[in-house]
């Protein structure tokens, strides 16, 4: 009997999350109570719920009534319902649309080499003969404890135009230095090398975790059968690793497109995102809308705007990511 | 394919899922890779060891071009001036209650969550999985200010650090990871076996689930306490008095310039606030690698 | 089992750390009949001496100032707080978001009532200082702090290297308008030929050219509302002010350096910039950031005559628990005599203007700058300034209009292209 999240090393289609059926009827349980079960299962959950509902979910419901309505400043509180308006509004709205296009060509400047790098930082990570272990492991998460003062001042530094230490080194490679401000496309490889910065660490940790969990019978019998390291990553790493992908890729998506606190910082706290929106990305927009603006109303909208937007795309990413997966 | 003598055997099968240390199979350390870690290292590191050039020397530390790496001799100052301003000890001790508590709660009620959305079937469970990664994707900035207001006006939580803990003790990351690890590691083989012993499905978490997916429980509390550690906002709104102040709003207590920043003793307080995390980590570091062992051993 | 040794050890250790903080969290015994006094507050707007010396008169009085990071984040913090109806005892509002303020009175107390009776502290103030504190009904909701200020500060060295000037008598003799200002520099970068992008050690003649547009605005007498509630930014002193900008941004006047960044710090060590829109707090920074180019510098009056960049105003909100002993607090605080004291020792310049004639201020002068006569030059510039009315979306507006000025400098767009998306970019922000 083999454990039917475990792959064989020549790979197997189809292998399958737990619970989800093939072809469409319950998966058969494990258990021989079902209702032990049910109630078990409503048990362990409710914890979650309850105090999710009360702290999250009664917040955004409040804030979806408030897309639906005029309010500017919350101090006036004299709201008029009006709809669907700030919907519309949003729809029509080109910096709106700037700041999603910017937030995915960050995304994809922060996200895909990020990914890449995690794996492979993880894979020499989890090498059992590997010498001081745990300074590179402690090394790796430094970056996300730095705080945000201390990283504002040194990438500050780093990516000054006339003075940053970037530029200086450009310099001697004959590149000449780059308006990291100005140049669209330059703020979003800045903005994207400091959101690589503070979470390669802690992503290449993850896949390090779930690594550790795939059994090492197989890649024993991988190399048995002449599978070298490449192979051995392809036929048994990546497929141990699809529940890790599938969620890094989830929460890369989600976190990705509500990317606000290294734009803010990039651009010295203004919330505009650059002098032509430049860096502006969907949720400095809505933070600029709520704090700056004063519109709640409309700062509303364009959180339930991402929501969606988060929704699509992570559905889109979640079925190529099974698919490819899977494939293997 | 191959077949397991030991597939009967279920502690010995959830304990082989987690040996690491089966060198023969791993080929020596290339020089490579000691390259890319040094490497990577260094870039990880360097705006830390800046944080402290910064902390330990003078103010025109930060108008240098190019910058100057050397530590400078004022740090014992800097460290006396932010305990004038702020009670460190204190906000720290509150820092770490609050993220013990976050990351424990959170490790426990995920795990319990996971491990219902994982192996357990009941009704609605695929769309109660999918609501939970739902609210992922909702903005957190959206909801702050009436989450401000319940916690304050509803609950009278305001400049207490209950209002940081309790809305934060359950996390819809943790439960969606935990469930990933939980589907991942624990075979249902096992499940059925001990069902089919009679263990209760709470005797089935505690004695089954708990040792698969300690690893995976070690680095969840590591995050949920670092994520604990970086919170900013919801704590700059709560907290009024000082005494009660959690590390990051007590950082801004040390920037007495109204605009820019007055840099040395704000990297000072960072620098104090971040370096026993280095400590934490080396701690929990070792706990990744050895309690995996110890818990095959003792079964 | 490990996991049960870990599970104890756990809550052992958290039920320790919990005895551990809750006994050091439990709260002092109180003398009969003390009084604490929250204040929230940024920067050194409350300086720490000055409190210290009150509680010593006071010594029922305790006073907690909290700093909240900025005056951004303050006025976010207070915003919220309103809403949640538990506010501070006395709140530092920055000048930047009077405007704000200014529009909600009903959250601050009126200070004009009894027993508070801030009316009678009118005219010890500067008047635009004092109208920054005046809800939009009249009511005093804030008392003013200090005076920022705006005048120049100038390299000498750089000055003599391109042939101008270096007295400072004769450099504000240069520039009596903002035109002469654009024609010095312009005379400035041609003579050095360093205000060339890509070339390292380049010295332009200004940090940056859009300082000049909030110059010009606060030497008027109207911004961006006509009243309360009547939002006009495309009035003919705005349109001015954007225009006499825009020729220094196309004339390339600045080294496009932004204030507080890495490469301000830098550029000023390295002589990037040969003059500065300072108010009189920013001397200190140059001092602080710059301590070798000690002598190097001097200050000139700014063309136009006065400016200001900051200062704050301090305000009881009306959820304030004890508002009589805050108001105490207040009012010595910011009586003249105790701003006397703030000036002396720390360099903030008042805005009672009573001091204004006072020896300690027109005798007051810094090395560092060459011993100019600081006091004399920013109070003479303080008293020229008017009242000018700020609205609610002050802040909103002035971000589109820099948005704009940063394009025109980093030659995305012209002067009169910047303007109209500037002034489109208004109408659908004001209007959603």
């Amino acid at each position: 009997m083999t454990p039917d999240s475990a792959p064989s090393p020549k790979g197997r289609r189809g292998a399958r999350v737990s619970g989800s059926p093939r072809n469409g009827k319950p998966a058969k349980s494990w258990n021989s109570n079902k209702a032990r079960e049910t109630a078990w299962g409503y048990l362990f959950t409710s914890p979650f719920f309850i105090i999710f509902f009360i702290f999250g979910v009664i917040p955004i419901i409040y804030s979806v009534y408030i897309s639906l309505t005029s309010l500017e400043n919350p101090l006036d509180a004299n709201e008029v319902f009006v709809g669907l308006k700030n919907f519309k509004n949003l729809w029509h709205d080109p910096e709106f649309w700037r700041a999603t296009r910017n937030t995915f060509s960050i995304w994809f400047f922060s996200t895909v080499p990020q990914m890449v790098m995690a794996l492979g930082l993880a894979s020499i990570l989890r090498n059992p003969r590997l010498r001081f272990r745990l300074v590179w492991q402690t090394i790796l998460l430094v970056p996300n404890i730095t705080s945000g003062l201390a990283i504002a001042v040194v990438f500050g530094q780093l990516f000054g135009r006339d003075y940053g230490l970037i530029n200086y080194c450009l310099q001697f490679l004959g590149i000449g230095h780059i308006d990291w401000l100005e140049n669209t496309l330059a703020s979003h490889v800045a903005i994207a090398t400091m959101i690589t910065w503070r979470w390669v660490g802690y992503n290449s940790l993850i896949f390090l975790a779930s690594m550790n969990a795939i059994d090492n019978a197989l890649y024993e019998s991988a190399s048995l059968d002449g599978a070298n390291r490449w192979q051995q990553l392809r036929h048994v790493t990546i497929p141990g690793l699809r529940n890790t992908i599938v969620f890094m890729v989830i929460m890369g998506t989600i976190g990705g497109l509500q990317v606000f606190a290294e734009p803010l910082t990039f651009g010295g706290g203004q919330t505009t995102g650059g002098s032509s929106g430049q860096f502006n990305t969907v949720t400095l927009y809505l933070y600029r809308y709520a704090k700056d603006l004063f519109n709640y109303g409309y700062a509303s909208a364009i959180g339930i705007g991402i929501t969606f937007m988060v929704l699509v795309i992570t559905a889109i990413n979640f079925l190529i990511t099974r698919r490819i997966a899977s494939e293997d | 394919m191959t077949t397991l003598s030991s597939d009967t055997d279920p502690k010995l099968l959830v304990a082989r899922n987690r040996t690491t240390n089966r060198g023969a199979t791993y080929k020596k350390m290339s020089p490579f890779s000691y390259v890319v870690l040094v490497a990577v290292g260094f870039l990880s590191f360097f705006p830390f060891y800046w944080m402290f050039v910064v902390a330990s020397s003078s103010p025109d530390v930060i108008s240098q071009s190019p910058p100057s790496v050397v530590v400078g001799h004022n740090f014992m100052n800097e460290v006396a001036a932010v305990y004038g301003q702020v009670p460190f000890t204190r906000n720290f001790l509150n820092t770490l209650l609050v993220c013990l508590s976050v990351a424990c709660a959170q490790v426990f009620f995920s795990s319990l969550a996971g491990f219902a959305l994982a192996k357990l079937n009941f009704l609605g469970k695929k769309w109660l999985l999918l609501a939970i990664v739902g609210t992922l994707m909702l903005p957190s900035q959206l909801g702050l200010v009436p989450l401000f207001k319940i916690l304050v006006n509803n609950f009278n939580w305001g400049d207490s650090l209950k209002a940081l803990i309790v809305p934060a003790m359950v996390s819809a990351f943790g439960v969606f990871w935990m469930r990933q690890a939980i589907d991942a590691q624990v075979p249902k083989e096992l499940l059925e076996a001990a069902s089919i012993d009679g263990a209760s499905i709470p005797r089935i978490y505690r004695t089954m689930i708990v040792p698969a997916i300690l690893p995976t429980a070690f680095v969840l509390g590591l995050f949920s306490f670092l994520a604990s550690w970086n919170d900013y906002l919801m704590p700059l709104f709560i907290l009024q008095n000082p005494d009660n102040f959690t590390l990051q709003v007590a950082l801004n207590q040390l920037n007495t310039k109204a605009y820019g920043m007055d840099y040395n003793i704000v990297m000072a307080g960072s620098f104090m606030a971040t370096f026993p995390l280095l400590i934490l980590f080396v701690f929990v570091g070792r706990r990744l690698v050895t309690g995996v062992m110890d818990g095959a051993v003792k079964g | 089992m490990a996991h049960r040794n870990f599970v104890a050890k756990f809550t052992f250790l958290l039920a320790a750390l919990a005895l551990l903080v809750g006994g050091l969290v439990a709260a002092p015994a109180k003398a009969a009949s003390q009084v604490t006094i929250n204040i929230w507050t940024f920067g050194n707007v409350i300086e720490p001496k000055m409190k210290a010396r009150y509680e010593k008169m006071h010594p029922n009085v305790k006073i907690v100032a909290v700093n909240k990071g900025g005056p951004d984040q303050l006025a976010q913090a207070l915003i919220v707080a309103f809403q949640a109806h538990k506010t501070p005892d006395i709140a530092a509002i920055e000048t930047s978001w009077s405007g704000l303020f200014r529009d909600y009175p009903q959250y601050f107390v009126d200070l004009r009532q009894a027993p508070y009776k801030a009316d009678k502290l009118k005219k010890d103030y500067v008047a635009w200082r004092w109208a920054q504190g005046t809800g939009k009904g009249g009511e005093v909701i804030g008392l003013p702090t200090d005076v920022g200020g705006l005048e120049v500060a100038y390299r000498v060295d750089l000055f003599k290297k391109a042939g101008l000037p270096t007295n400072r008598e004769a450099v504000g003799r240069l520039w009596p308008t903002w035109d002469k200002f654009i024609e010095v520099g312009k005379t400035y970068n041609k003579k050095l030929k360093r205000c060339v992008d890509k070339k390292k050690d380049k010295s332009c003649f200004i940090d940056s050219s859009g300082t000049i547009f909030n110059a010009i605005l606060n030497q008027g007498t109207e911004k961006f509302y006509k009243g309360v509630g009547q939002v006009d930014y495309q009035n003919r002193q705005v349109r001015n002010a954007f225009n006499e900008t825009g020729k220094a941004l196309v004339a390339g006047l600045g080294s496009r350096i932004a204030p507080y960044s890495g490469d301000w710090y830098a550029g000023m060590n390295k002589g990037s910039f040969a003059t500065l829109l300072a108010p009189a707090w920013q001397l200190d920074y140059i001092k602080q950031y710059a301590p070798k180019t000690k002598g190097l510098w001097d200050v000139a009056k700014v063309p136009g005559g006065g400016g200001n960049i900051g200062g704050s105003q301090l305000s009881i909100p009306k959820a304030a628990p004890n508002k009589a002993e805050a108001w105490k607090f207040m009012s010595w605080y910011l009586a003249p005599a105790q701003q006397l004291t703030v000036f002396k020792e720390y360099g903030l310049f008042p805005s009672a203007k009573s001091l204004y004639g006072t020896s300690a201020v027109q005798n007051y002068k810094d090395p560092f700058f060459r011993n100019a006569p600081i006091g004399k030059i920013y109070a003479s510039g303080a008293l020229k300034l008017k009242p000018i009315y700020e609205g609610p979306k002050e802040r909103a507006i002035m971000a589109i209009f820099g948005q704009a000025l940063g394009r025109i400098e980093a030659k995305k767009q012209n002067t009169s292209q910047a303007w109209n998306q500037a002034v489109a970019d208004i109408k659908t922000a004001l209007n959603r």
